[in-house]
């Protein structure tokens, strides 16, 4: 029986050692399994918030929604245009617009360009909406920005038809993105081999 | 005494002439704050983005806060820290008044900003009540050196969660720093104080 006492701490004298050496021989992979990576990483895509990934999979888990307003106005004279049907195409909620020319705020998805999301999280969600009123052209305005919990409010030109008006089509805005949201994607990519413009720098 | 004093004393008596013809550098104390700012739109390019180096198609004259708020959603992140977007519509405030002072002439049309990142990134109505409540906030102050001399307050958009010391060592802000500081607990003026040093806060003339 007593030399079965001493074995026991010899192994785990044995095991020590070798997680010792292990340590010191991967320190990159010690690193990581000590200090996990801080959320919102610059490298790191950021999740929709309120998804786990269970709920990223399933097609019918609910979109997270933010309030949103538009407010329509003639492009020529800038006057709020009452009475017009305003649609948002992603959900084809339809409202009107009150005699100051605003829609009732109501709950819009934020939903983000999903091309972009494996490899640059995207710093707002998209929407298009679509704006009709009797005499005047359809109006469509794409990437309205959007953000998780936070109110936000779009402008839609709309223009009177004319008789000097031959060819009536929609008329189209598109809301550029954003400059901080263009820097990040380029640096995302940038090679140290072709650094292009370089890195954003503050001398420039 | 001469002919030629006595018409300079006469013109100087008229106000034709000022007698001190040293320069006085703009402050917040001898300068109104701008009613209204000339913006510069640049042609877009064919992707329907406001180009900077596209022609000049016309110049805006909009109203100065109402420039401010139409500026901050499309520099700063509207759903970014309030404390962050106050730190940029100051900043953004006192560039835009700075160039108020300082206008220039290109291709025939005299303006003080365009609507580029030439200058500040422009959307004309594009205002959001988040920014909208930051602009209003720091209307009633200005950032400037401490004599009161206004002063370009420069930003650029920095590196995402650090604080971007390099920026404070150029006496830039960077956009994401602002917003750094401002989720580790800094108020607007101690964002300010880290990017610009030897500043002030000023209030501004009614």
């Amino acid at each position: 029986m007593k030399p079965q006492r001493h074995l026991f701490p010899s192994v785990a004298r044995r095991i020590t050692s070798a997680c010792v050496i292990a340590a010191v021989l991967t320190p990159h992979i010690t690193a990581q399994a000590t200090t996990p990576s801080e959320p919102g990483q610059h490298s790191v895509p950021v999740q929709q918030p309120g998804t786990s990934s269970r709920d990223r999979l399933d097609p019918y888990a609910p979109w997270p929604t933010a309030r949103l307003r538009v407010h329509v106005i003639d492009g020529r004279t800038l006057q709020p245009l009452p009475g017009a049907e305003v649609v948002l195409v992603e959900t084809e909620q339809r409202l009107r617009t009150d005699a100051n020319g605003y829609t009732p705020w109501f709950d819009a998805p934020v939903i983000r360009n999903p091309r972009f999301r494996p490899l640059v999280a995207e710093l707002h969600g998209q929407l298009t909406v679509i704006a009709y009123k009797n005499g005047y052209r359809d109006s469509i305005h794409m990437g309205i920005r959007t953000h998780e919990g936070m109110d936000s409010e779009a402008t839609v030109w709309m223009y009177k038809i004319g008789p000097e008006d031959r060819r009536i089509e929609p008329v189209l805005y598109q809301v550029p993105y954003h400059h901080l949201w263009l820097i990040e994607l380029v640096d995302r990519f940038r090679r140290n081999s072709q650094l292009g413009e370089g890195w954003q720098d503050p001398n420039r | 005494m001469s002919k030629f004093r006595v018409f300079v004393s006469a013109a100087v008596a008229l106000g034709l002439i000022s007698p001190t013809a040293a320069y006085a550098a703009p402050t917040v104390d001898n300068t109104q704050e701008p009613a209204s700012i000339r913006v510069a739109i640049r042609e877009n390019n064919p992707n329907g983005e406001p180009d900077p180096r596209g022609r000049i198609v016309w110049v805006q004259s909009v109203p100065f806060y109402q420039y401010c708020e139409d500026v901050l959603p499309n520099e700063w992140m509207p759903s970014w820290h309030s404390e962050s977007l106050k730190a940029g519509a100051m900043a953004i405030k006192m560039f835009a008044w700075y160039h108020h002072l300082h206008p220039i002439t290109i291709d025939g049309f005299t303006f003080d900003v365009d609507n580029t990142t030439n200058f500040q990134t422009f959307r004309y109505l594009s205002r959001q009540p988040d920014t909208n409540r930051a602009v209003t906030s720091i209307r009633r102050y200005a950032y400037v050196k401490p004599n009161g001399e206004i002063i370009e307050l420069n930003y650029r958009a920095g590196i995402p969660n650090d604080p971007n010391w390099q920026y404070r060592n150029a006496q830039k802000m960077a956009q994401w720093g602002s917003q750094y500081w401002a989720q580790r607990g800094r108020n607007y003026i101690q964002i300010l104080q880290f990017y610009y040093q030897q500043r002030a806060l000023r209030q501004v003339r009614a």
